[in-house]
């Protein structure tokens, strides 16, 4: 259990990246959703000993006891696993042999025992058939895998994936998802990315963070549970979306068959031909995104 | 499409920082050389202006020796950047031809390249407005050098290398070959510098060289300052050649280029090769695997966070690291031109007239330290960069820094893979060295010595190496980590030069540690460790300190950094950094104590303002009157292992002047401690402990004629260690000093003043002190050796370890041993100079005689090799001297060798100290050509027991001839009967070429031999070529028998001391009037000849001899001090003669057809001479026995007449 209190981060450069994040975080798969600049990253890389706030508290339960994950560095590290959103490798070492040299470096001294964890996890991350090959010509969803493959050495308590799917194409990222999906509930997996499929298909729970701030927390279902009743649907001609979005609280619009398809929340039936429809978190994503714009944009009036 | 091109490039050049980078170092570099003398490059110095027109010349061309490396950088991004960044596609695709692109690339880069030199001529112009400069050592701005060293230098050079690297970039598509080309540049340098060292080979060797540097050299090496300030050189020579030459190939180069570019290559391989890899992972299944989250599980290993596991990964992560660096591609580039550099070095080595050493192993480590210094500091720093930010480069650190690894073990694995690179280029240079020491056929190795003299080498780049990785750590970006670094070692140099030269605040220095194969590494280990673990110290203190705000993570901004360190001083941390900075204070303070307290520190400013106070304070009394020390008594006891000496001694002074005497000005060195000092009743009027001078007044004058006994006992101590200086003359093996070191002399002392102008000019002295007058008879009543003695006679004991052997002037008495000590008393019989050496070391003893003289060589037994040559030498010298100038005052001749401190050999009376740096080592090959400068240098120093220690010169101007010059002489003389004349022109050769280089680098003013003012290239270089051309004049009979009749007039003479006027007296009465003349070009003026043979022919005669044609041209010129020359009026005896070639065995040999001295007056003369066989060569002085600048068209082949 990872509890994040009264979290805050200012750059130098004056973005205020956290302000005030609380979030419990249990195990299981946590899903962190959010868009570019929201400062998913900047939260995964001070819960990964990466980054300091400067304020507030994290502690991570279980096993051996509580940590202080922002002061007792050295132990979380032993407990952590990291693939974090940009990763590079050497390009002209082999797999098989950076795993290992990972492996030595999270504390696998053994050589046999580590023999073992390699060759398992290349398995698992079914690396198997290119081990042997240069890094530098793996395509992205490999390389994303031998990251994950990295991140769990050592069995970690507390896994930490950011943004693992971006750039990754549908067929890959099926696979990433799969994979992670794995890892099961006895750790704390932290998953963050802005794509609202990851989360809907892995996640038990989940935040979304904008502009710093934890706007809505809780499990896909619970939210979900929030919007019921309260979406319509409607496909309008191009010229009108700009009235509609004035009338009317529109968190989304796509094309449909060349027509935009417009969702909009109202607690009340909207009428004027908008059908209702059932939430799903793609919705509850924008309409909380939206709700936050309308406060701050009400906020700075 | 070719101006779009080029001007593209040059814009993109131009938008580089490193292009302006380079401009503005290379403008400081010159302009540093032009304003400071600090900064030696160009040769402005003494009367050359600091912006002549040469010097302008030199510089600028030494600069694109340094520039290759941007140059390399300019044209390899030019050639490469397209297929780097694969935008090689996107210019192919369009229509531009091959030529277009290449050349427009091309001659964009090289017009940015050179705006770098544009850079480093700014230097020099700005340089010389600069306020602070003498107006006396300026020359008007004048625009044409400039553009001189643009046309002839700067751009062919630009171009070759520009085009040579070009080539490599764009057809390799590599940057590493491109800087392999750099290698290639240095060892065609180097091959154009192994044949520059015989004199016969200078002109290919010159013509070799593609910066044209060593074709500069020659076409101007003999100008004068005058010459230096106003002309430049002309093109119609070797210089010009070099310049087409090298030109031309620049150009061959690009249209091979041209021919052999593939745009598609690199582009097609690439393609292929993605195309080539299958689509791994893709059959990889989409599907959980049924075991779920317990496959995980089956995966669990012990994991290990111990300090011993931490402790392995720490080496485990160095050798990765290291092992990364070894096998890089860069790193061997590297190492081969750090090797290719070295062994070019060591074939270089200490050549003396031909000759080389042998190749013994502290000259290869000197070679080693010498030519990787400088890599090793690149080296160093590059990697500390490269390694520091290795997994940020390649966008790891995330994960890296979130690995439960302790933050010193990637930090001190990086240091550790640093060391290694350094330890092991030093390794493989050591290994080079023995294999060339095995090369050479040197089989005496001494691995021991190598791992000694690596491991001393290497700790000055070991330490750095952690400033250099902690500077990168606390600035926490490359650029700055460099910059940093950059700064550090410049300043470095500039402390240096402003004479902070304390070895406590240069992190990383020591004092010297020099090697002698006699005294090991001696009394220096000491002082080089202590100061090791001081910086060791400190460098730990670094390290901890680099931990402390060391980045882990992506957190860079300062003020959380600084939390971060507060955080992290704890534990062993915090106690490292106070044990290490403790450590570091308290061993500094006891290097304090032994530099500063135990011993006296100067600074090097320090030093010379005590010199120059002496001079001001002391030098009124330069003039007061003496007594004279006629008779010496020392006992020295010698301690060589505690470096201690402990002397008694007894002097009789004698009023030599027709005044009473009543004071003393005594002079002894502060370091020496006083025990008694009892003579005549006196008070001390005068004590000045900083200066070691003191005036007594003695309460009964010493009357005209009258003696006194002067007694003394006084200690030398070496304790601890210093800071630079240390003390070489008392040493555990190779014990060497003479009385003027250590014992008291009398009156002020003129040898401590200051004789650098500018040194002078800062204290306010007045301009350089000159010699006296020739004829100055006041300064004739002192020898120029001494003032307060001239002959005097000798006795003394020394005493010394039980295993070494002591050594004083004079003949052994007894030897005893006592109290474990063994005792050597010596006595001399006949008057010598008050100039006497003490010697003790562990020697092995090779003993002769010749007639009734004794002949002993006293060596460290492992330098064997020349002594029977020694012996040979003094043998025929003694020989040769006592028939033809007089007997030998003394019944024996000893050589002693000393440790290679100092490189010299000096004749004592009966005993010559001869350094083992020099003819102890000499190889002496059976190359025919080769000349035995052992021999030589031995004949030299025997030939000084007639020369100084027989004919002493007084203090004026031209004694130096009457010592040195005929001491050259003497030896030459000797060599001839040895090696015959053919070998004596070889060495000639060196003598006039010497000589003639000499005069361009004159500070002062050239003086004729007559009134050398102790100036080496006149009264050794051209005293050597004056004396022979005397006896080839006049006759070796005629020479002799004047100085054997001057020896008799002038030998152990009283004041006034013989001048040169005495000994030109006797050349006088010996030569006819007909050749007096050369009299006064040989040593009354400074005259050069600029002769040449302009035609040659021959006709077959009847009768089946050869009628020979011969047109020279003859022309004599007098130079004065500063290199003006004026035509003087030619009637001289010239050798004119015509040469043939026969086959003597393999070889074929030149043969005299005729040889004939002709008196010419007219500037062309054409002679019609008849010899027996086919001529080869004719022309005038064609044995170069005159001094002429151009020797070599003295000649000219002969063709047969109607051919051309």
């Amino acid at each position: 259990m990872l509890s994040i209190r009264n979290l805050s981060k200012t750059y130098a450069n004056g973005v205020e990246a956290l302000r005030d994040v609380s979030l419990e975080i249990p195990r299981g798969m946590f899903g962190l959703l959010g868009p570019n600049g929201a400062g998913k990253s900047t939260l995964m890389r001070t819960l990964a000993t990466l980054q300091e706030a400067d304020s507030g508290t994290v502690t991570l339960d279980g096993g051996a006891g509580t940590l202080d994950v922002l002061r007792q560095k050295e132990e979380v590290q032993k407990v952590l696993g990291y693939l974090p959103q940009e990763f590079g490798v050497y390009p002209r070492i082999s797999a098989e042999t950076l795993l290992d040299h990972f492996a030595v470096l999270k504390g696998i001294a053994n050589s046999r025992e580590r023999k073992e964890v390699v060759q398992g996890l290349l398995r698992q991350t079914n690396l198997w058939d290119v081990r042997r090959r240069r890094l530098g010509t793996f395509s992205g969803g490999m390389r994303q895998r031998f990251g994950i493959a990295q991140a769990l050495l050592g069995n970690p308590r507390l896994l930490i994936v950011d943004e693992p799917t971006a750039g990754l194409d549908p067929q890959e990222r099926n696979r990433f998802l799969n994979l992670l999906s794995e890892v099961g509930e006895n750790v704390v997996v932290i998953l963050s990315t802005h794509i609202v499929e990851d989360v809907s298909d892995l996640c038990t729970q989940m935040a979304i963070l904008a502009q710093g701030q934890v706007l809505a927390t809780g499990s896909p279902q619970e939210l979900l549970a929030g919007l019921d009743g309260t979406l319509w649907q409607k496909a309008i001609d191009k010229h009108e979306l700009a009235d509609y979005q004035e009338r009317y609280a529109v968190i989304s619009s796509r094309l449909f068959a060349g027509r935009p398809l417009i969702h909009v929340f109202s607690s009340e039936p909207p009428g004027n031909g908008f059908t209702p429809i059932p939430a799903d978190l793609e919705d509850v994503y924008f309409h909380t995104l939206r709700q936050a714009g309308s406060a701050a944009a009400a906020q700075a009036a | 499409m070719f101006a779009k091109i080029f001007t593209f490039e040059l814009r993109y050049q131009a938008r580089q920082p490193l292009l302006w980078g380079v401009a503005l170092l290379f403008a400081l570099l010159t302009f540093a050389a032009v304003t400071s003398d600090a900064v030696r490059l160009g040769g402005g110095i003494g009367n050359v202006h600091r912006n002549a027109p040469l010097v302008i010349l030199t510089l600028l061309s030494v600069m694109t020796i340094l520039g290759m490396f941007v140059i390399t950088a300019f044209v390899a991004s030019a050639a490469i950047r397209d297929f780097e960044h694969d935008t090689a596609a996107l210019f192919f695709s369009k229509p531009i031809g091959k030529f277009d692109y290449l050349a427009g690339r091309f001659a964009g880069s090289l017009v940015a390249s050179l705006g770098v030199f544009v850079g480093a001529a700014l230097g020099i112009v700005i340089g010389s407005w600069m306020p602070w400069l003498e107006a006396e050592r300026l020359g008007p701005f004048a625009f044409t050098p400039y553009l001189y060293a643009f046309l002839v230098i700067i751009i062919p050079n630009v171009l070759f290398l520009g085009a040579v690297f070009f080539a490599l970039a764009s057809l390799s598509r590599s940057v590493l070959f491109t800087y392999l080309g750099v290698v290639f540049a240095f060892v065609v340098f180097g091959i154009s510098g192994l044949l520059l060292r015989d004199l016969d080979n200078q002109a290919l060797g010159s013509l070799l060289d593609p910066f044209g540097n060593a074709s500069l050299n020659l076409v101007t090496r003999y100008w004068t300052p005058v010459e230096k300030n106003t002309i430049l050189p002309a093109l119609w020579n070797n210089f010009g050649l070099n310049r087409l030459i090298w030109m031309a190939v620049g150009l061959l180069v690009f249209a091979a280029n041209l021919a052999f570019f593939n745009p598609a290559k690199s582009v097609v391989r690439r393609k292929k090769k993605k195309l080539a890899e299958p689509e791994a992972g893709v059959g990889a299944l989409g599907a959980p695997s049924p075991a779920g989250w317990h496959a995980w599980q089956t995966l669990r290993a012990t994991q290990d966070f111990s300090a011993a596991a931490a402790f392995r990964l720490f080496l485990r992560q160095a050798r990765l690291e290291t092992a990364g660096v070894l096998k890089s591609v860069l790193f061997l580039v590297l190492l081969a031109f750090g090797l290719t550099n070295f062994l070019f070095g060591a074939a270089l080595s200490d050549d003396i007239y031909g000759t080389s050493v042998y190749p013994v192993t502290h000259n290869m480590l000197e070679g080693l330290g010498g030519s990787f210094s400088f890599l090793l500091i690149i080296i160093v720093t590059f990697y500390a960069g490269e390694l520091y930010f290795k997994e940020r480069a390649h966008k790891m650190h995330e994960v890296y820094d979130a690995l439960p690894v302790p933050t010193w073990v990637p930090f001190a694995a990086k240091l550790a893979a640093i060391a290694s690179i350094v330890l092991t280029f030093q390794a493989v240079g050591a290994l080079a060295a023995m294999v060339f020491q095995l090369v050479k056929g040197y089989t005496r190795l001494e691995p021991l010595l190598y791992v000694k003299g690596v491991l001393v080498d290497s700790s000055f780049f070991l330490l750095i190496a952690v400033l250099a990785i902690v500077l990168q750590a606390i600035t926490n970006s490359k650029f700055l980590g460099y910059l940093v670094m950059i700064v550090y070692m410049v300043s470095r140099t500039v402390l240096s030069i402003l004479s902070f030269d304390h070895v406590l605040y240069r992190y990383g220095s020591t004092p010297d540690i020099p090697y002698s194969d006699m005294n090991g590494y001696g009394h220096f280990v000491p002082g080089y460790l202590w100061l090791n673990l001081y910086w060791a110290l400190f460098a730990v203190f670094l390290f901890a300190l680099g931990l402390l705000f060391k980045v882990r993570g992506t957190e860079s901004r300062g003020k959380i950094r600084w939390r971060l360190a507060t955080e992290r001083f704890r534990g062993p941390l915090a106690a490292t950094l106070v044990a290490s900075l403790l450590g570091f204070l308290a061993v500094g303070v006891w290097i304090f104590y032994n530099t500063n307290v135990r011993n006296e520190y100067l600074s090097s400013d320090a030093q010379k303002d005590r010199q120059a106070d002496y001079e001001k304070k002391y030098r009124k009394y330069k003039d007061a009157a003496l007594p004279r020390i006629t008779e010496v008594k020392v006992d020295v006891d010698l301690y060589p292992e505690e470096r201690r000496m402990a002397a008694r001694g007894h002097y009789l002074l004698k009023n030599k002047t027709d005044k009473p005497i009543d004071t003393l000005y005594m002079n002894l060195l502060p370091r020496v401690t006083v025990k008694a000092l009892d003579f005549r009743d006196h008070e001390r009027t005068r004590y000045d402990r900083k200066q070691g001078f003191s005036i007594y007044r003695l309460k009964q004058p010493l009357a005209p004629g009258e003696t006194m006994p002067f007694d003394f006992s006084l200690e030398v101590k070496n304790p601890g260690f210093t800071n630079g200086d240390s003390d070489t003359s008392l040493v555990g093996n190779g014990t060497f000093f003479n009385n003027r070191e250590y014992f008291p002399d009398f009156g002020y002392n003129e040898d401590r003043q200051l004789l650098d102008r500018n040194d002078r000019r800062k204290r306010k002295l007045p301009p350089v002190l000159r010699m006296a007058k020739v004829d100055d008879l006041f300064a004739r009543r002192n020898t120029y050796i001494a003032k307060d003695s001239d002959w005097i006679g000798f006795e003394a004991t020394v005493s010394t370890n039980p295993d070494q052997i002591a050594i004083a002037p004079g003949y052994l008495q007894r030897e005893w041993s006592a109290n474990g000590r063994r005792y050597f008393h010596y006595k001399m019989d006949a008057p010598i100079l008050h100039f006497y050496s003490f010697l003790s070391a562990r020697y092995q003893v090779k003993k002769d005689r010749w007639n009734d003289v004794a002949i002993e060589i006293y060596y460290h037994s492992p330098h064997a090799y020349n002594v029977d040559r020694m012996v040979a030498s003094i043998k025929k010298s003694l020989d040769y001297y006592t028939r033809n100038f007089g007997p030998y005052q003394h019944k024996q001749v000893r050589i002693l060798e000393f440790p290679g401190y100092q490189t010299f050999a000096q004749s004592f009376p009966n005993t010559i100290p001869y350094s083992e740096r020099l003819g102890f080592i000499a190889r002496l090959k059976e190359d025919p050509e080769a000349i035995d400068y052992v021999f030589y240098v031995t004949a030299h120093e025997v030939a000084h027991q007639w020369w100084a220690h027989q004919v002493i010169g007084g203090d004026v101007q031209g004694a130096t001839m009457l010592s040195e010059t005929l001491a050259q002489y003497s030896a030459l003389m000797v060599m001839e009967k040895e090696y015959g004349p053919e070998k004596m022109r070889r060495f000639l050769k060196y003598e006039l070429d010497n000589y003639l280089r000499g005069r361009g680098t004159e500070l002062i003013e050239e003086e004729p031999l007559m009134l050398v003012e102790n100036q080496q290239y006149i009264h050794y270089r051209k005293g050597s070529v004056v004396m022979y051309a005397l006896k080839d004049a006049i006759g070796e009979e005629a020479v002799n028998r004047a100085l054997a009749s001057y020896v008799r007039e002038v030998k152990f003479q009283e004041p006034p001391f013989t001048h040169t006027p005495d000994l030109m007296r006797h050349f006088y009465e010996v030569t006819p009037p007909d050749k007096q003349y050369i009299l006064k070009d040989l040593f009354e003026t400074i005259t050069l000849f600029e002769n040449r043979a302009t035609a040659a022919v021959w006709h077959r005669r009847a009768d089946g001899k050869y009628d020979v044609e011969l047109t020279v041209e003859a022309k004599k010129v007098r130079a004065d001090g500063k290199g003006n020359e004026t035509p003087a009026r030619l009637d001289d005896w010239i050798d004119i003669g015509v040469f043939g070639k026969e086959k003597k065995g393999r070889k074929e040999e030149e043969t005299v057809l005729y040889l004939q001295k002709h008196r010419l007056s007219q500037p062309t003369t054409t002679f019609h001479l008849v010899v027996d066989k086919l001529p080869v060569e004719a022309g005038i002085d064609p044995l170069n026995k005159l001094v002429d600048r151009d020797s070599k068209d003295n000649r000219k082949k002969v063709t047969a007449a109607g051919k051309v």
